[in-house]
């Protein structure tokens, strides 16, 4: 059994992503409906998600603020939009970590693209981002913070973390199925990853010599070129470069893998 | 035209312990020295060198004991699993119907999950939403489609799957086991429409145990043991040699 996948392996990965991509009615109704389920019998329905995510903003930001000695009125806002981007994120990294053994039941019976399954997953992400969405615009009239041009920026940044994610979920979805400890210790790095990336402090607060835990990080890299934007800054050349660098990365690992092992996804399940 | 073609077709089923499923076993295979697990690896081979043509008006039925490979036969037929060795190439629409109420969420309501069922069937949104009347009377469900499908039982459920399940003729019908539901007056009904799908389907595939479900429907079959085509001919012949194996 070789490692490399051959030109049908290629062909058929190409399939079926094109294919996955276009089928874009079954990949939002899941989605969509993932969502509606989880939330279907409480009171507040999917606004859980926009309380959860606000009462944590809450609590973190004060005590924060003190233990950072930043004002109130520039730390909230800078945390909220943080915050929601990181959750985005991360709820895209470890969604994927389920991406395959949560559709195993239809796949074993029925031939459909995996993309379908993970443009699911990002779908469900975004629609979480949207309800958390109302906390930033909510902040920002708070506190009187008007956006500055600079917003613009949030588009190009967020299509990019997009494609970055789906790269990734991919990858990882695939290896998750295989190797069931991964969605474990990728559960454990990313709560590393949360204290390594610049959610609850500020890149400037690290001082030159140590500037390496953002350069080399990849949530961090992402998390600036969207959230930089929303706090009124026009992110640098070198950071989309340095997103461009992630996404070639991850497109040179999973995109072999992907080819390779896509038909034996259902064989792992 | 619709058709199916298998070349030598072969499905292997690793079967991963938690041990060797684990990345730390992976790792230490690689470069650790001699491992007592390196060869623990078990594979258990469901099909094997499986050739198969199918063209319009073939009626295949599918003949073996339990674990002769039927089940997975009809998966690799639906495209669900690519051989691990071989080739498989389905040309044609396919409906499989192993499982009625495959996709379907009993969170939500009858005619939310008419219109999830109907997309996993190939339909657009519109489509599947448009059959949602037909659904409701073909079923009987009535009110009930606008409820959710947890407060059904497990017959109602069956109903409803079935209904949006069999409402579109595919190209290349496939059965495990010829497909029965609900009560007597139901059942009637789910058999009419089945035949009626058989009848215009272009291709069949039908798995059974039973001689007279199979004779009724098939024009040729194939006896399988052990994951190997081992007899393939006119369906009173391969009965006859099931029976003589079973024996």
């Amino acid at each position: 059994m070789s490692l490399f996948p051959t030109r049908a392996d290629w062909r058929r990965a190409a399939e079926d992503l094109t294919q996955g991509l276009a089928a874009w009615h079954i990949w939002s109704l899941l989605a969509f409906n993932d969502i509606r389920q989880r939330y279907k019998r409480s009171r507040f329905g999917q606004f859980w998600i926009t309380l959860s995510t606000g009462i944590f903003i809450a609590g973190i930001g004060i005590v924060y603020s003190y233990l950072f000695d930043r004002p109130i009125e520039t730390y909230v806002p800078y945390l909220s939009v943080n915050i929601v981007i990181w959750t985005l994120l991360a709820g895209i990294v470890t969604d994927s970590t389920g991406v395959f053994t949560q559709a195993g039941h239809i796949l074993g019976q029925q031939a459909m693209p995996k993309t379908i399954f993970v443009m699911r997953v990002i779908v469900r992400q975004l629609i979480i981002l949207a309800h958390n969405l109302v906390i930033i615009a909510l902040v920002f009239m708070l506190f009187g913070i008007v956006p500055t041009p600079a917003v613009v920026m949030v588009v190009p940044g967020l299509l990019l973390a997009l494609v970055a994610s789906l790269l990734t979920a991919m990858a990882i979805g695939l290896l998750c199925t295989r190797f069931r400890d991964l969605p474990q210790i990728i559960q454990s790095l990313l709560q590393v990853a949360f204290f390594l990336t610049p959610v609850m402090w500020h890149t400037d607060q690290l001082g030159g010599q140590a500037s390496y835990i953002v350069d080399f990080n990849p949530f961090a890299v992402f998390l600036l070129i969207v959230a930089d934007p929303l706090h009124g800054q026009w992110p640098g050349v070198e950071r989309y470069l340095q997103a461009l660098a992630v996404i070639v990365l991850m497109g040179l690992v999973a995109a072999p893998l992907f080819a390779r092992f896509r038909a034996r996804i259902v064989y792992w399940l | 035209m619709p058709s199916i073609a298998l070349h030598r077709a072969s499905v292997d089923f690793p079967i991963y312990n938690s041990r060797n499923r684990s990345l730390r076993n992976a790792l230490l295979a690689r470069v650790g020295g001699r491992l007592e697990e390196a060869g623990d690896l078990v594979t258990v081979r469901a099909l094997e060198d499986i050739s198969l043509t199918l063209n319009p008006g073939d009626r295949l039925a599918l003949v073996g004991r339990n674990g002769a490979g039927k089940s997975t036969l009809l998966r690799v037929l639906a495209g669900a699993y690519e051989p691990t060795s071989g080739s498989a190439v389905i040309d044609g629409r396919v409906s499989s119907l192993f499982d009625l109420t495959m996709g379907m969420d009993a969170e939500l309501t009858g005619a939310d999950n008419v219109v999830l069922r109907g997309v996993f069937l190939g339909m657009s949104i519109a489509e599947a939403r448009s059959y949602i009347p037909e659904v409701a009377e073909f079923s009987e469900l009535g009110g009930f489609m606008h409820l959710p499908m947890r407060t059904y039982s497990s017959g109602m459920r069956l109903r409803l799957a079935f209904a949006i399940s069999t409402v579109r003729t595919p190209d290349i019908l496939l059965l495990d086991e010829f497909i029965s539901v609900g009560d007597e007056s139901f059942v009637r009904k789910t058999r009419e429409r089945l035949e009626r799908m058989i009848d215009k389907a272009h291709i069949l595939v039908l798995a059974s145990h039973s001689p007279q479900t199979l004779r009724a429907y098939c024009n040729r079959a194939l006896l399988l043991h052990e994951g190997r085509i081992v007899g393939e001919g006119p369906i009173e012949a391969i009965l006859a040699r099931y029976k003589e194996q079973a024996a």
